[in-house]
Parts: C-alpha cells; structure tokens; sequence
C-alpha cells in the first residue's frame, strides 16, 4: 500500500520496504501469523502482533529473518487516517500483472491512487513531494484521455499549481463546482499563481496539523508501551 | 475536443501545458513509463543502492507519528537476496 504502491503509480523511483493494509479478522491475523513465521519475521517495536492494536490504527513492525529476505522490513495497518476501511479499499484496489523478473511473474494489488493519496496525507515533509508527485504522473499518463472521474480526482488532489490551473482552464465547469470546497482551485480558476502557492500550502498545513492530532493518543500509548517494556 | 458526462472543456483554449515543461526531465521519464516498466526499473536500484550502502532500515524520520518505536536493526548480511524475495512477492 506504501511505497512500493508509488514506485508502481510514478510517485517515487525506489522503496526499501513493504507495507501492508490487512483486515483484522481472526482468519486472517491467522495466516498473517504463518506467513510471518514462514518468513522467520519477527516484531521490532512495540505495538505487539494484536489485532486490537491493528484497529486502534496502530501499524506493526517486523524484520524478516529468513535467507532469502534477511533484513526486509514489513508493515501492517488496517485502519489509516482519512482513508476508506479495508473492504472498501478491497473493493477499489488496482491489481498489477507484473511479469516474471528474478522470480515468476505476480499479480499485485495495490491501494487505488486516490486512496494512496489519502494514506499519505501524513505530518511527514516527506509525504508531500510524492502526493505532488503521484498527481503529476497521473495527468502526465491520463491527460490526453480525461474522463469525469480523473478530472474530479485531478482538481481535488492536484498539488502542482500550474498543472492546477492548466485543469481548472480545460474543466471549468467541474472546477467551478469543486471551487465550492477547494479554494485553491478557485484561484487556479483566477490563475492567481501567488494565491493559489499559499491556499496549498495551506491546505497542507491543515492535514499535518489534523494528522498530528489524530496520532496525539496512539503516540501516547506508544510511549506507554515502550515503558512497559523497558519496565 | 472531447466532451465529457459532467466535465465540460473550454473552446477555444490556449496550447496545452506539457508536463515536460515543468517537471524535470528525469521525472518526465519515469512518469511516462508504465506501472510494469516502472518495478523493473526500481528494481534495478538495488544493486547500486545497496553498494553504495543502503541498509532496509528506516530511514531517521523526526516526524514519523511511530517515533522512535522503530528499533533500529542490523544490516542485510546479503540485501541482494531479499531483494529476490521483493520481486517474488511483488509487494
């Protein structure tokens, strides 16, 4: 759902690890377990292994161990800020046929583009540059066969003011209609470059405020956690 | 110009902004290739990365809401064998 989602979207080049979106259900933390002991994958930092913690939006860390994988870090979540829950992800995800490399070829399925831009509105300046990112390969890749539904996708999410205003030119009426509830693409309606910079930057500091606050008590019961361990 | 269900295109328009006029050049690459052509390529990363040092730790992230839950860990003996794996896998 992470990074290797962008590498596959455009958003960045390379990603050192795997992260994974679960559902909870005991079934499946079930198989979750054995393909971790399969994997000789081990927890590296508190939350523990517990669905409990998976649903409070907890992710939980492991280390693979096996000869094959020594070293690859794997994340699950099942519940991430601002994002849709697993079966609606489920039921939107984009499935990859990827062909055979140093391995067989492989089906992956990957966080829809929308919904991986929601997963990285995060409080990390590293996030942003990869949603701007995301954005621009999806109008670079699709601009020439626009549809209603990328165009809402690209005048609610575009980050790069002058494709902003290049949208909201080609697509006045649906920009009219999103400027209701964006007010950057109000101004990218206006080709207020200076404006339109400050209303994202805006826009920005908006989410990494709310994402800090929605981490405030899982950052707290971390903490707690971690002294429980060291006690 | 194509009309849209809903999304309607301005007649007539001035030229079209390319997005190689504004990214950078090695961005307008790699986003004008496809999905599959994109792992292929980031697969072939891994070697130069992992020989100028690259570890599959995390990197330092102040800003990450885990903070420092992460222990930090040893390095891959053999990075390229994982490697092997995330192809497999396909994750």
């Amino acid at each position: 759902m992470g990074g290797q989602a962008c590498v596959l979207y455009g958003g960045v080049e390379f990603s050192r690890d795997a992260d994974l979106a679960i559902v909870t259900d005991p079934e499946n933390l079930k198989r979750l377990r054995d393909a971790m002991t399969d994997l000789q994958a081990s927890v590296v930092a508190v939350p523990p292994f517990e669905g409990r913690y998976l649903d409070a939006g907890h992710a939980v860390h492991f280390r693979c161990a096996q000869p094959d994988v020594a070293g690859l870090r794997v994340d699950l979540m099942a519940r991430m800020r601002g994002v849709a829950p697993f079966d609606a992800l489920w039921g939107r995800r984009t499935t990859l046929s990827l062909p055979a490399g140093a391995g067989p070829a492989v089906e992956v399925d990957v966080l829809a583009l929308p919904d991986l831009v929601a997963a990285k509105k995060t409080q990390r300046d590293k996030d942003w540059p990869v949603i701007r990112r995301l954005l621009e390969a999806s109008y670079a890749d699709a601009s020439e066969e626009p549809n209603a539904a990328r165009v809402d996708f690209w005048l609610r999410e575009l980050r790069t003011p002058e494709l902003l205003v290049e949208c909201a030119r080609r697509f006045p009426e649906a920009a009219t209609n999103i400027a209701r509830t964006r007010p950057a693409v109000a101004l990218a309606l206006k080709d207020d470059a200076r404006a339109l910079e400050e209303a994202l930057e805006v826009e920005q500091a908006r989410e990494r405020a709310t994402d800090r606050e929605y981490w405030a008590p899982l950052r707290a019961e971390l903490e707690r956690l971690r002294r429980e361990g060291a006690t | 110009m194509k009309r849209l269900s809903g999304v309607s295109a301005r007649s007539p328009r001035p030229a079209p902004l390319r997005i190689d006029d504004i990214v950078e050049p090695e961005w307008v690459e790699w986003y004008h290739l496809t999905p599959t052509e994109r792992w292929a390529a980031s697969e072939r990363m891994w070697p130069t990365y992992l020989d100028f040092g690259g570890t599959l730790d995390p990197e330092p992230d102040s800003q990450s809401p885990f903070g420092d839950a992460v222990a930090p860990g040893s390095r891959a003996p053999d990075g390229r064998a994982g490697l092997r794996l995330v192809r497999r896998s396909g994750v």
